[in-house]
Order: C-alpha cells, then sequence, then structure tokens
C-alpha cells in the first residue's frame, strides 16, 4: 500500500512540479480582452459612420486567439477578430498590439460604417473593481 | 434600480424552465439537478440566444444581469453554508487506507491530467494576463472536484448509500471537496494579489488568523445553538437570524481578505455541530428557498455566461472532448484504480470511479468564480461547463450498467449521507 501510494500520489506531484516548471516557457496571446476607449479622426470622411458610437466604443471578449469585439454604438454589433502574434485581424479591423498586458493600446483600421476604414488607436479602461478587491 | 418587473419576470421564467427540465430529467432517472442545470444553459446564448435571439435579448439583456447575478450569489452563499454543513468529517473515520488512497489519488490523478493539458490549451484558450501556473493549478483543481451534495442524492436514490462503495464514496468526496476548495482559495489569492496591489502577507495573514478565529472562537459558541434547538425542539427566528449574519459575517471576512465569500460561507457550515437531528434541521430550513428558488437562478446565470458553439473559434468542439476525455479518465480512472488497489472489489471500484466523476454544481461554482477572477476565459469556462454536464449525465447510466439494482447489497454502515442529498 505504501507503494502504491508513492507510485499514484508522491510521483504524480513531483510530475505536477515539472509540468508547471515546462509551463513557464510557454507563451499565450496577448490578453486585449475587456472595454476600449477609442480615438479616431473625427475629420475623416468615414468618421460620420462613428458618430453614433460611446466610449468605452470597443468591448472585447477574449478567448485565446480568438475574440468577440462590440461597438457601443446601440446596436450591440459584434463581430469575431482572430489574434495572430500581435496582430488584430478581421474583415472589420486590423490593428497592432501593443504595450504590456495592463497597459495595451491597439492602432489599426475600423471598418463600420461601410465607407471605409477609419484609423483609430485604442487605450484599454482598467478592470472595474469587484468586490473584495 | 432595476426593473422589477423584468426581474420577476425572468425568475419566472427561470423556475418554469428548471422545474420543467429537472421533471422531464428524472424521468429518464437523471437527478433532478441534472435537468436544472441544462435549463440553465437552455435560456442562455448557447439556444434561446441562438434560435430566438430578439426573445432572448428582450428577456435577458445585458443591462439586467447584475440584478440576476446578485440574487444567484445569495444563493450560492447559503448553499456552501448548507454543502459545509453535510460535511462531517466522522464519517471518514473507519476507512483508513482504502480511503486514504482513494481520495487522494482521485485528486492528484486529475489534478495532474488537467496539468498536462493545460500546457496544450494555455496558448490556445488563455492569454497572458494569466499566468501558466494559475491557469494548470485551476485546471487541475476544476478537473479533481466532485459535486458531494449530487453524488449522495444518487446513492440515496439508488439505495448505495449503506453500502461500503457507498460510504467510501461520501468520504472521498468529502476530502476531495475539502482539498478543492482549500487549492481554490490558493488560486483565487495567487490572481488577486497580482491585480490588487495588497501585500500578499497581508492576505495570507489576515487568511491565517480569520481561520483560528473561526475554529478556536466562532466553533466553540456554535453549540450554543444546538442546545436551543434540543432545549425547544427548533431554532427560534431570533436565533436562525444570529446564524444566518453569522454565515454573512464570515462570507464577508473572507471577501475582504480577497479569497472569495464563497469560502466564508464553507467554512461556517463545516464548523457547525454536526449531530444528525441538528444538521438535518438546519438542512431542512435552508433547502427549500436555495433548492426551489436560488439555485435554479444561478445555473440560469451561468448559462447565461455559457456560448457553446458561440466563442472560441472552430477549434472548440476538439478541446471540448479532449478535456471531457481527460476529465474522465483522470477521475473516474484514478479513483477506481485506487479503490481496487485497495482490495475493492472490480465492480465496486468501477462503481466508485464513476460517482467521484460526477462534478455537478460544485464545478459550476468553481469555474464561476475562475471566469470572474479572469483565470479561465469565456470559451474555456463554456468548455468546462459542458465537461461538467457530460460527467454529470453519465453517472447515471454508467452506474446503472456497472451496478445493476439487482445487485444492491445494503451494509449495515451508519450514515448521514441521506441527510446531505440536498440537490
Amino acid at each position: 500500500m505504501v507503494v502504491a501510494y508513492i507510485l499514484m500520489v508522491g510521483v504524480p506531484i513531483l510530475a505536477l512540479l515539472g509540468i508547471l516548471d515546462v509551463g513557464r516557457g510557454i507563451t499565450a496571446p496577448p490578453s486585449i480582452g475587456g472595454d476600449w476607449n477609442l480615438e479616431f479622426d473625427a475629420a475623416s470622411i468615414c468618421a460620420s459612420g462613428l458618430a453614433k458610437v460611446r466610449q468605452p466604443a470597443l468591448n472585447i471578449s477574449q478567448s485565446g486567439t480568438e475574440a468577440l469585439v462590440t461597438v457601443n454604438d446601440g446596436r450591440a454589433a459584434a463581430f469575431p477578430v482572430t489574434i495572430d502574434g500581435n496582430t488584430l485581424r478581421s474583415q472589420t479591423v486590423t490593428a497592432t498590439i501593443t504595450g504590456k498586458p495592463g497597459q495595451r493600446v491597439l492602432d489599426g483600421k475600423l471598418d463600420i460604417a461601410g465607407c471605409g476604414p477609419v484609423a483609430f488607436h485604442a487605450v484599454r479602461r482598467p478592470p472595474a473593481k469587484k468586490g473584495g478587491e | 434600480m432595476p426593473n422589477l418587473f423584468q426581474l420577476v419576470l425572468q425568475v419566472t421564467v427561470i423556475l418554469v424552465a428548471s422545474r420543467a427540465v429537472g421533471f422531464l430529467f428524472q424521468k429518464i432517472n437523471q437527478p433532478q439537478v441534472m435537468g436544472e442545470m441544462l435549463a440553465g444553459i437552455l435560456l442562455g446564448p448557447s439556444l434561446l440566444g441562438w434560435v430566438a435571439p430578439g426573445v432572448f435579448a428582450t428577456l435577458f439583456p445585458a443591462s439586467s444581469l447584475g440584478f440576476l447575478s446578485a440574487l444567484s450569489q445569495v444563493g450560492l452563499v447559503v448553499f456552501m453554508f448548507v454543502v459545509g454543513l453535510a460535511l462531517n468529517p466522522s464519517e471518514l473515520h473507519g476507512y483508513g487506507r482504502a480511503a486514504v488512497l482513494t481520495s487522494h489519488v482521485s485528486i492528484v490523478a486529475p489534478f495532474c491530467l488537467g496539468s498536462v493539458t493545460a500546457l496544450y490549451l494555455y496558448p490556445r484558450l488563455s492569454d497572458d494576463a494569466v499566468t501558466f501556473t494559475g491557469f494548470a493549478l485551476f485546471m487541475g483543481a476544476a478537473m479533481s472536484i466532485t459535486a458531494f451534495p449530487v453524488l449522495a442524492r444518487i446513492l440515496t436514490e439508488r439505495g448505495l448509500v449503506h453500502s461500503r462503495m457507498g460510504t467510501l464514496a461520501i468520504a472521498c468526496a468529502a476530502v476531495d471537496d475539502v482539498t478543492g476548495w482549500c487549492i481554490l482559495a490558493y488560486i483565487v489569492v495567487l490572481i488577486r494579489v497580482t491585480h490588487v496591489g495588497r501585500p500578499p502577507w497581508v492576505t495570507i495573514a489576515g487568511s491565517v488568523l480569520y481561520v483560528l478565529v473561526m475554529l478556536l472562537g466562532v466553533r466553540r459558541v456554535l453549540p450554543s445553538f444546538e442546545r436551543s434547538f434540543r432545549k425547544h425542539g427548533q431554532l427560534s427566528d431570533n436565533v436562525m437570524a444570529v446564524l444566518v449574519m453569522l454565515v454573512l459575517a464570515s462570507a464577508l471576512a473572507t471577501e475582504w481578505l480577497g479569497i472569495h465569500l464563497l469560502f466564508g460561507a464553507f467554512l461556517m457550515g463545516a464548523i457547525m455541530p454536526k449531530s444528525p437531528e441538528f444538521a438535518g434541521y438546519l438542512l431542512h430550513k435552508f433547502e427549500s428557498v436555495v433548492v426551489v428558488l436560488l439555485l435554479p437562478l444561478f445555473f440560469a446565470f451561468t448559462g447565461l455566461r455559457t456560448r457553446i458553439g458561440v466563442s472560441g473559434g472552430h477549434g472548440i468542439w476538439l478541446y471540448s472532448a479532449l478535456v471531457i476525455v481527460v476529465a474522465i479518465t483522470g477521475k473516474l480512472g484514478g479513483s477506481m484504480f485506487a479503490a481496487r488497489l485497495s482490495s475493492m472489489p472490480w465492480r465496486d471500484a468501477a462503481a466508485l470511479g464513476i460517482l467521484m466523476n460526477t462534478r455537478g454544481l460544485m464545478e459550476l461554482v468553481i469555474l464561476n468564480i475562475g471566469l470572474d477572477i479572469g483565470v479561465i476565459s469565456p470559451a474555456m469556462f463554456s468548455i468546462m461547463v459542458l465537461m461538467a454536464l457530460v460527467t454529470t449525465f453519465m453517472t447515471t447510466p454508467l452506474l446503472e450498467w456497472v451496478y445493476p439494482a439487482r445487485l444492491l447489497r445494503a451494509e449495515p454502515v451508519s450514515t448521514a449521507a441521506e441527510r446531505v442529498a440536498v440537490t
């Protein structure tokens, strides 16, 4: 029974430590989930399509390399995006992700008005504090 | 201010759906709680939001979910108190090495397999705001949990609660749950201290002090409730109010410490006096409102956060299959082999493994905490909810196959498992 305990409990615990050590070398996609404030060139001819957008203009629900972007324009239109390295891509938006996890910035082009892409700069809002935090 | 009409309408729809699906599941020999869990998913974006997006948006607009969440959290606080109340350390005595080996393996095996799976899933379903250690430990803890109340309900319904296998399953599930919650508390602290900015030693020292106060101080006061019960045959409304206040104070203490309010409620229940009459009385007092009203709200809130097939990309079904296979292999396989090594016959060992594989709503509780603190992504949450549903659903038919009713061998072992079958 002692041998069985060592083999079935002790050895796996040691293996777990090894797994955690190996895992530290794995990188995950950059975090972009949360609410984003959007800045864009209001003088752009296509910016009128973004007139209904209120801040935070974007909400991103991220699951690894996939994310769902919801535009805060009253219609709650959502579209999927893919995160490839430090680039965010979809038919609607293309952007580069920069900055540390807590200070992420998006720079790219957004086309939700239908008349053409508008260059934008987006800054992530700090997450809302929950009880106890 | 909440839109009261909308809130009451939501509660009504949720209760109707949960009772209806729960009833249907009882008809196919599934625990009612399984149907209630599924009803929550059906009301969410995975089904209602998919087939009738207009109805879904009208019934559950995003702006209204805060109130539903608050109600379901209150229900969970009471439920965790009930789960802690149902745990009885004396039930662990008398099983010796078999219980020790089986319960420890039933935690370690799925924990390790969950962590190995994290090596594959972390770069695909997580992000760099979460450390691999936090993600892997959470995956391990979520894989190793057992739904203690659902397990007790299944054992009671099948008349296995007095068998050696049944009582061993109850004992192992109790050990698993306590261990699982301790690991989860550690993970929550690990994640939160990196975001809150509070020095870790404040949380650690505060937690140690809190546990000492509960075990050495509050625990000594609690028998007075039992004495009042024995004297009057019941607890007066004022005494019940004091008890509820203690539960809430304990929950608030752990929330303030940065662990989670559910841990406080659970510990309060765990240190309550355990005489069958007193514990049974309290369970009876609490379970109606919790089981009938508040837990369905929690299931619905979980369902509203679950987006099966909606998020996570095309690979979500592959990841789901992987997680389900790993969860079953680790929990069912690990428990079964450990029980067999403890000289239990193969049939009993397999039945024990099947029972330990039941994750039920305890898994949903843990997953909601994981999503709240951001250690798992929405897609990972949906995958794990699916795993919880599958492992809970498969328990009864697998048990009937391995341990048919005609083979039931009731043994005269004293246990309080019937009274813990709260859901």
